[in-house]
């Protein structure tokens, strides 16, 4: 194993260079075969009851599993989704029975020995799940997963506003990559200020918050900071987000009263 | 003396730590006392640690203070800076000056924004899980005295509990359940960074302010704090319950 933590193999790395949403096909098929798994499915949360709808599954059977799991509503998809976490069952054989009761035996049925679930999100947001089937005798590598982590990771970027990918290199839009501002704490704090000037989820407040930078071809973590110093406000108004020209002069905590126009 | 009585209080930190370790314990809170011991026993102005991602790239997890300015520093350590060679090549790096201009050929964002911050030195200590590295203890000084070898010894001590403290959230069985430990670390770090732009904007005050009452209020009542964000996020508690920061002037308009 490389001695410093994961390393995404070449395979996976060039999953992440073609990944874009509206390819035609299904992806699921060329990520199954780098992930060596026996099917590979992507649900999202869609709407504002947050259902979930699978995306891509490879093969047949994942799609059944995939059905099966949001059916019962249990399962290491639902798992994940709800805590945010990697569920990670590669032997679904040595998983207690009352974990998920339904579940386990319905799989069996189907052929499925292993999965390892992989959340799409960011802190409180929530898109979607990455469900890899496995071999319950190999079981999933440290190689398996730290791919199968970066391809969520990727989705999670490319669902979120996709094309932020701008700021920091300057690299061709719609291919998502790691970064993209998304490791700034001012990102996620201006998130959490958005959300409670709008009103809105976690999600829109990000989405808002990016399609402010792109507009502005500004970096996204100079945009957050502004959030966060207050030089900036979003209005939830018909028109464009508002900038509030406060003294400018960044320091301390201004306190406008109106921050509900 | 001074030794003896630092001895003692590392002998204090692990058990502080071991106690901790028992229950289903709440990951960042317990990597920022350390983070803050980290300060206090090896005598520098602040400590951070980082956890590598899916795409191996450092994030920060808990730092000594939350100062924003602090953790942007940590945040700029993406592709340079001695966290990044440290978690590269599994070596300590210590005694970092960064005032030479080495330094800042080397990694020349980094040292600027620590400068400006008031930085002179700084040191990387890998965070090792058996033979991989999965993040880095940064320590800053706004003085240049050196960190002799007992204090990196010591430094490294810190981050082996650092480890052990992020793999120990559950039971594990099999490797692969580490990397979804480190993700999970991460995941929690990014939803109290929401929570803390969402208690700014309810009362009217700084990230930073809002997050010393967010932690005080969480401490004082056993709360877990990425649990208690996602109560928060999710509309499951009145922040209105918790006491605003105090400031010169009211802004809060909450409830």
């Amino acid at each position: 194993m490389a001695d410093s933590g994961t390393v995404i193999s070449d395979g996976m790395a060039e999953v992440l260079r073609r990944l874009h949403l509206d390819a035609p096909g299904d992806p699921a098929s060329a990520w199954a075969r780098v992930l060596g798994a026996e099917g590979v499915a992507l649900t999202l949360l869609v709407g504002a009851e947050r259902t979930p709808e699978p995306m891509w599954c490879h093969p047949e059977l994942s799609a059944r599993f995939e059905e099966l799991q949001f059916t019962l509503g249990e399962g290491p998809a639902p798992d994940a989704i709800r805590t945010g976490s990697p569920v990670l069952e590669p032997d679904l054989d040595r998983v207690r029975p009352e974990r998920w009761p339904a579940l386990l035996s319905a799989a069996a049925k189907l052929g499925v020995h292993g999965v390892c679930c992989f959340p799409l999100g960011i802190g409180a947001i929530r898109v979607g799940v990455l469900t890899v089937l496995c071999d319950g005798k190999r079981g999933m590598g440290a190689q398996q997963c730290a791919d199968a982590g970066a391809l969520a990771a990727a989705l999670t970027s490319a669902f979120l506003g996709g094309d932020a990918r701008r700021d920091g290199d300057g690299s061709a839009l719609g291919v998502p990559e790691p970064a993209s501002g998304l490791h700034r704490p001012a990102v996620h704090q201006a998130t959490g200020m958005i959300s409670v000037q709008l009103g809105v989820s976690m999600q829109e407040a990000l989405l808002r918050l990016r399609a402010h930078a792109y507009g502005s071809e500004r970096p996204l973590g100079e945009v957050a900071q502004d959030v966060v110093a207050r030089r900036l406000r979003f209005h939830d108004d018909l028109t464009d987000d508002f900038d509030d020209d406060f003294d400018d002069d960044g320091s301390g905590p201004h306190s406008p009263d109106g921050g509900k126009g | 003396m001074i030794d003896m009585a630092r001895e003692r209080r590392l002998a204090e930190i692990f058990v502080e730590v071991a106690d901790s370790l028992v229950d289903d314990f709440d990951v960042i809170d317990l990597l920022q006392r350390l983070s803050t011991r980290c300060v206090e026993l090896l005598d520098v102005s602040a400590a951070g640690i980082l956890l590598a991602d899916a795409y191996g790239e450092l994030q920060i997890i808990a730092a000594s203070d939350e100062h924003t300015r602090l953790l942007e520093l940590f945040a700029l350590q993406q592709d340079q800076g001695p966290c990044v060679e440290c978690y590269r090549t599994g070596n300590v790096r210590t005694n970092i000056d960064l005032t030479r201009p080495e330094t800042t050929v080397a990694w020349p964002r980094f040292a600027a924004r620590a400068r400006e911050t008031g930085y002179v030195a700084t040191h990387a200590i890998p965070l090792r899980l058996r033979n991989r590295v999965v993040g880095a203890l940064n320590l800053f000084q706004t003085t240049p005295q050196r960190l002799g070898d007992d204090d990196i010894a010591l430094a490294r001590a810190l981050a082996d509990v650092a480890t052990i403290a992020i793999l120990q959230q559950r039971t594990l069985e099999q490797s692969h359940v580490e990397n979804s430990q480190l993700e999970t670390a991460l995941s929690s770090r990014i939803l109290i960074e929401q929570v803390k732009g969402v208690l700014a904007e309810r009362w009217n005050t700084s990230v930073d302010d809002a997050f010393a009452a967010f932690r005080s209020y969480a401490r004082a009542r056993h709360l877990r704090l990425s649990e208690f964000a996602k109560q928060i996020v999710s509309g499951g508690f009145d922040t209105a319950d918790i006491p605003p920061p105090a400031r010169d002037r009211t802004g809060d308009h909450h409830g």
